[in-house]
């Protein structure tokens, strides 16, 4: 590697790291081919945290910022004067492997400008993987950006070398996109994330039958979507990723606050703050929908289209749908109790398990470390309520503000 | 009686034997590290494979294998009451059988439940944090853990870098792991000199420093959370804190 590599990484590291997805979960293989480097485990690993909190997984790269679209919210844009670079395949084989060798990362993200052509670029990221693949005989974890507009034929076989791959439906909705993105068509969009799914459930089918059949980006497909750039709602916006959860079989959609890289007539002026908080809000309920049984249209009302920025989403839903609460923690199911307040997954496996020998006391909740500070408004346990003030949202609300104010948690940092 | 014993964990299922078939423990203590009372007797035991076998057993057929999993993970935890702990544990256990793990806030089943998720989340963290380099064709990396995890550490990294040479040296307690085609061992290590980096170790060293520097967001930086994620006691051996 000569010296102008350190430029390279710069340059091209700079124009990747907007993108938010660093997942390396959800594929567990061995190191099993003669000679090879890598593994992958199926809980992900992170390995090390930036200055902005951000956990660092994966060598996070474009193979090159030269791009033939104008996308008016993007550094990279044909029309920006700004430095263009472009890595071998062979840097990014060496880079991925010389990092992975000392731990540094669990594998290899990488995306790309539009170069000259969507089949062009989709091209020469299938000959990084492969040669990755098969002469560095890396095995660890590697996701793909499948470029919109690119032949089935390219995204199929670079799929089979990827563990995840993502297009990244850029925009909440068709106004935007055709404001900021005019070139990227939403059916271009969708039309490799229904290519993507067909062939994960083709080739899981497939190994139903022969066991040797590879399988097919193994760690799913997701996407991003940038948050803040328009004036779309939170409604739009969760109803949306609701539609890619059951559409697609997305693993996840990331959101990304939009970060003002350069002013535009249509864009937030550039001294714009990134909306975080409605970043980590969005975040909260995709978890909702993803792990606690929420539907999309249950954390909105006619009036309400945004969530709240004030109290995480679930304790905005508890004080809409107060006839739902306060909720018997002996009695209740595993989804009901997912309903509570600041009660985790952990938190409802372990009562469930544990009421099993025995009804349970305020006391086993605490023993527990149940996060009781929101979740002791919308309970009952044996029957008693300990709430110590009035059933009432406004008291309610009024309690937790005291308690925000005495012990300010570290999201409020960020705003 | 308090029962002394050598430090592993067969020892330490040896002692937990005598308690049953000999006479009841008041304490299991390391010999290295017990001070002697003025109202309890003591006894040396001697480590005995056989009888060790015959208390895992027990554990794991009339309790559980995830029992066994929580026992291990708390003796090589640095918790100074962890024998106690796990005695305690087990005269519990062996009347509740297989139901015992659903008493998850019982106070003889607690400590052993909170102990063993810090030590599990320790290796969690140092399967990403350790740092490798790269010293003539061998991998080495050096740690000092709150825990004794090294032992925990080797069946991902020998199967990670299956076909490297490695070796990795906890600075803490003295010992490291070496491993060279599929075989591995413990070793124990005294002080290890200051490495000198060859000129590609430096350079793939800066590319990564550059690169993890870059990476952050400058409009969201947050380094209270990175703190939380990464404590400044870990930070000693990460390649891109220095």
């Amino acid at each position: 590697m000569d010296d102008n590599i350190f430029e390279k990484l710069k340059i091209l590291s700079d124009a990747a790291k907007y993108d938010v997805s660093c997942v390396s979960s959800g594929v567990d293989r061995k190191n099993n081919t003669v000679g090879s480097i890598g593994n992958a485990a199926a809980c992900g690993i992170c390995h090390t945290w930036s200055a902005d909190g951000r956990c660092i997984s994966l060598l996070k790269i474009l193979l090159t910022n030269d791009c033939i679209y104008d996308c008016k919210y993007c550094m990279n844009r044909v029309t920006n004067p700004t430095n263009r670079a472009t890595f071998t395949p062979e840097e990014v084989a060496e880079l991925t492997i010389q990092f992975y060798r000392r731990n540094y990362i669990e594998g290899l993200f990488l995306s790309s400008a539009v170069e000259k052509s969507p089949d062009y670029t989709m091209e020469n990221l299938y000959r990084v993987l492969y040669l990755l693949r098969y002469k560095y005989n890396f095995w660890g974890y590697v996701h793909v950006k499948g470029i919109p507009g690119a032949s089935n034929d390219l995204i199929q076989k670079t799929g089979m070398l990827a563990d995840r791959m993502s297009v990244n439906i850029e925009l909440p909705t068709r106004e935007s996109l055709s404001l900021l993105a005019p070139q990227k068509k939403v059916e271009n969009l969708l039309k490799p994330m229904a290519l993507i799914n067909h062939e994960i459930s083709r080739t899981i089918d497939d190994k139903k039958h022969f066991s040797n059949t590879p399988r097919f980006v193994p760690g799913g497909q997701s996407t991003q979507m940038i948050i803040g750039a328009t004036p779309d709602n939170d409604k739009t916006i969760l109803n949306l990723s609701q539609n890619l959860y059951d559409r697609f079989n997305m693993k996840r959609v990331f959101f990304s606050a939009y970060i003002p890289v350069i002013s535009a007539p249509n864009l937030p002026a550039i001294s714009t703050m990134p909306p975080m908080l409605r970043e980590h809000r969005l975040y909260q309920a995709d978890w909702l929908m993803r792990f606690y049984y929420f539907k999309s249209e249950e954390l909105f009302t006619e009036t309400e289209p945004n969530l709240d920025l004030e109290f995480d989403p679930k304790m905005m839903f508890a004080l809409r749908n107060m006839d739902k609460f306060p909720i018997e923690i002996n009695k209740a199911s595993y989804e009901e109790l997912l309903r509570i307040p600041g009660l985790g997954v952990t938190s409802a496996q372990r009562i469930i398990r544990e009421r099993k020998n025995a009804e349970l006391s305020y006391d086993s909740l605490r023993k527990m470390r149940t996060v009781l500070k929101r979740a002791k408004y919308f309970i009952t346990v044996k029957g008693k309520y300990y709430g110590n003030i009035n059933f009432d949202p406004d008291r309610i609300k009024d309690e937790v503000r005291q308690q925000e104010i005495q012990k300010q948690i570290s999201i409020f940092d960020l705003v | 009686m308090d029962y002394l014993y050598d430090g592993t964990f067969e020892g330490l299922l040896t002692c937990i034997y005598y308690h049953y078939k000999k006479e009841k423990a008041t304490g299991i203590f390391e010999v290295k590290s017990y001070q002697q009372s003025l109202i309890n007797d003591f006894e040396r035991i001697e480590t005995d494979a056989n009888k060790a076998k015959i208390v895992s057993n027990a554990i794991v057929n009339k309790i559980s294998r995830e029992a066994y999993v929580h026992i291990y993970y708390c003796y090589l935890s640095s918790n100074e009451q962890k024998e106690i702990i796990i005695l305690d544990f087990l005269i519990f256990a062996f009347k509740y059988g297989n139901n015992t793990m659903n008493f998850y806030s019982h106070e003889k089943v607690l400590p052993i439940n909170e102990i063993s998720l810090k030590v599990s989340r320790e290796v969690h963290k140092f399967l990403g944090i350790l740092r490798f380099s790269d010293i003539e064709g061998i991998l080495y990396a050096k740690f000092s853990p709150d825990h004794d995890i090294l032992v925990l550490l080797i069946e991902h990294f020998a199967d990670r870098y299956k076909y490297e040479k490695f070796m990795i040296h906890d600075q803490r307690r003295n010992k490291a792991i070496i491993y060279d085609n599929d075989l591995w061992q413990m070793i124990d290590v005294d002080v290890i000199n200051e490495l000198e980096y060859s000129q590609n170790e430096k350079l793939i060293q800066d590319l990564w420093k550059q690169y993890f520097t870059n990476m952050a967001i400058k409009e969201r930086k947050n380094t209270n959370l990175q703190f939380q994620f990464v404590p400044a006691r870990y930070r000693k051996n990460m390649t891109e804190f220095h």
